[in-house]
């Protein structure tokens, strides 16, 4: 009663402003990652079998995927930026072959896309080895790893072209007018002025690319990575506990894209503090 | 005279339907400064931006410095001659104050990074900005912005300066800090062509005042001739409706 009769105090009234209380906000959900790894420790100490057993056992799965992920994430960012400026060139042949590859590889399931990489590319490359007579391409021996990152990098590619797209005509045209005024060429207008202003806004939609691909990397396991999924499915049919298996997969998947959620809003709150 | 620095010849210029640029012809000398004013969608902007070959016409020639504006290697030698202020200023908003001012020193000119700084320096002084050199464009007024973008294309070194319009985004009490450092630069000798209503900047600086209307240079004279003379009746209406406010 005499709480609610209270009037609100100058201290109160400042926190109603959305600037002042945002970044107290966001870090809170820091709590939500510690959770999720407490609840995966305290099932691994009190309750060893499985769940010691089951993350000792997918332990490199785990590693793969996030190697998986970050490999194909930078390799992402340099097709994302050729396809982002291919598409909005003035020549009509790169614009054609930019968008070309974005329609393309947005428009078939990725988990399409990582099997036929897997299973149809490598015979392609020795078919044509064959017919050009080029010993190193005829004896073409696929690595899993390496078209794992191809279907992912082609693919996620496309998506982040469009968002690099979309970011850099988001920069005023007074800006490259502004560059190119100066006697800076093309390339040097974009390197030096468009792009750094351009990754800027492209960083939380880039983000949240990164995120979904940590998920979509468990597509591989179909394709013979033994990857977190995979690891977790070898577990399963070994030990016939798909409850305690699933799980503690989902756990460990859980606790990286919440972990990486945060890192990545962590980055943008640290970069518009920067402005 | 000497030949001109800029020669523009029966150019046209066409936006789809919308023509431009009919016709114009125009010849401006080394240390000339020319006022251009007339109605909003007249082709002034077109024209400016036209000698600096950020909009390409359609017919005609135009000459700058010797260098014909047609193919592609010569834009960038060009514009390296020609500064170009603007009405938004245009500053890059990711640089400081000092960067705005030596990115293109560096990456164009291939100067050494000190050598930049200095000329920067040199030049925010001159612009009576130099102890905002480490700030962020938007932590400027908009006087203090326009006055980094003149310091920004001085430090080129440029031949030519082009003004589209530079006081027209800026709160009245800004537009004097403005128009001082361009009539220093105009004192200085600088071949000027300004697109602005700032009638005491003309009758001040100008050699020259053009007046144009629908991509027409209708009329052109001394500023006091132009003013308080003009010859045609659209100049007379357009200088009755600016006068009037
Ligand atoms: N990029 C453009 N695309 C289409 N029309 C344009 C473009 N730029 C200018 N115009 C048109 O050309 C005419 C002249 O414009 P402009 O040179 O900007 O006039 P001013 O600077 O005198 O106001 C106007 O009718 C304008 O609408
Ligand atoms: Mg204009």
């Amino acid at each position: 009663m005499v709480k609610t009769a209270t009037p609100a105090t100058g201290g109160s009234e400042l926190k109603l402003i959305p600037g002042n209380e945002l970044p107290t906000r966001i870090d809170a959900w820091w709590w939500l990652v510690g959770a999720v790894a407490l609840i995966i420790i305290l099932l691994m100490v009190f309750k060893p079998d499985p769940y010691r057993n089951i993350v000792f056992f997918v332990r490199d799965g785990l590693l793969t995927t996030l190697l998986l992920t970050v490999i194909s994430f930078v390799f992402i960012l340099i097709v994302g930026i050729i396809g982002g400026l291919g598409r909005i060139a003035k020549n009509p042949a790169i614009h054609f072959v930019a968008t070309m590859y974005v329609e393309i590889f947005r428009g078939i399931p990725l988990l399409v896309q990582l099997i036929w990489w897997y299973f149809a590319a490598p015979m392609v490359i020795r078919s044509f080895g064959n017919l050009i007579d080029f010993p190193p391409l005829a004896n073409y021996q696929s690595n899993a790893f390496v078209l794992a990152v191809v279907g992912l990098v082609i693919c996620y590619g496309a998506y982040v072209s469009e968002i690099f797209r979309a970011g850099i005509e988001s920069i005023p045209r007074g800006q490259i007018e502004a560059a190119r005024s100066q006697g800076m060429t093309y390339l040097q207008a974009m390197r030096y002025v468009i792009l750094p202003q351009a990754l800027r806004v492209v960083m939380p939609p880039v983000g949240n690319e990164f995120i979904m691909l940590i998920k979509d990397t468990s597509l591989v396991s179909a394709v013979a990575m033994a990857d977190l999924t995979r690891r977790g499915r070898e577990y399963m049919s070994a030990h016939f506990n798909p409850i305690e298996t699933w799980t503690m997969v989902a756990l460990l998947y859980l606790v990286m894209t919440l972990f990486f959620t945060r890192l990545i809003s962590w980055l943008e709150k640290r970069r518009n503090l920067e402005k | 005279m000497a030949e001109a620095i800029i020669k523009i010849e029966n150019v046209h210029k066409y936006f789809g339907q919308v023509h431009a640029l009919d016709d114009v012809s125009l010849e401006i000398y080394k240390g000339e400064v020319v006022v251009i004013l007339g109605p909003s969608g007249s082709g002034k902007s077109t024209l400016l931006r036209c000698i600096n070959h950020l909009e390409v016409y359609n017919t005609g020639k135009i000459t700058v410095d010797g260098i014909i504006l047609k193919s592609a290697q010569n834009i960038n030698l060009v514009r390296q001659e020609v500064g170009m202020v603007f009405q938004q200023f245009n500053l890059f908003p990711h640089l400081t104050v000092l960067d705005n001012v030596t990115l293109a020193q560096r990456v164009v000119r291939k100067r050494k990074p000190e050598e930049a700084e200095a000329i920067a320096l040199n030049l925010l002084t001159k612009v009576g900005i130099e102890e905002k050199s480490q700030a962020y464009p938007l932590q400027l007024s908009g006087g203090q912005q326009q006055r980094v973008a003149i310091a920004r294309a001085l430090a080129m070194n440029p031949k030519i300066m082009l003004f589209d319009e530079p006081t027209s985004a800026l709160d009245p009490e800004m537009i004097k800090e403005v128009l001082d450092v361009m009539l220093a630069l105009a004192k200085e000798g600088m071949t000027m062509v300004v697109v602005s209503h700032e009638m005491g900047f003309a009758r001040a600086a100008a050699s020259r005042v053009i007046f144009m209307d629908e991509g027409r240079i209708v009329e052109q004279g001394q500023p006091d001739q132009l003013f308080d003379a003009p010859k045609e009746e659209r100049t007379k209406i357009f200088l009755s409706k600016v006068l009037q406010i």
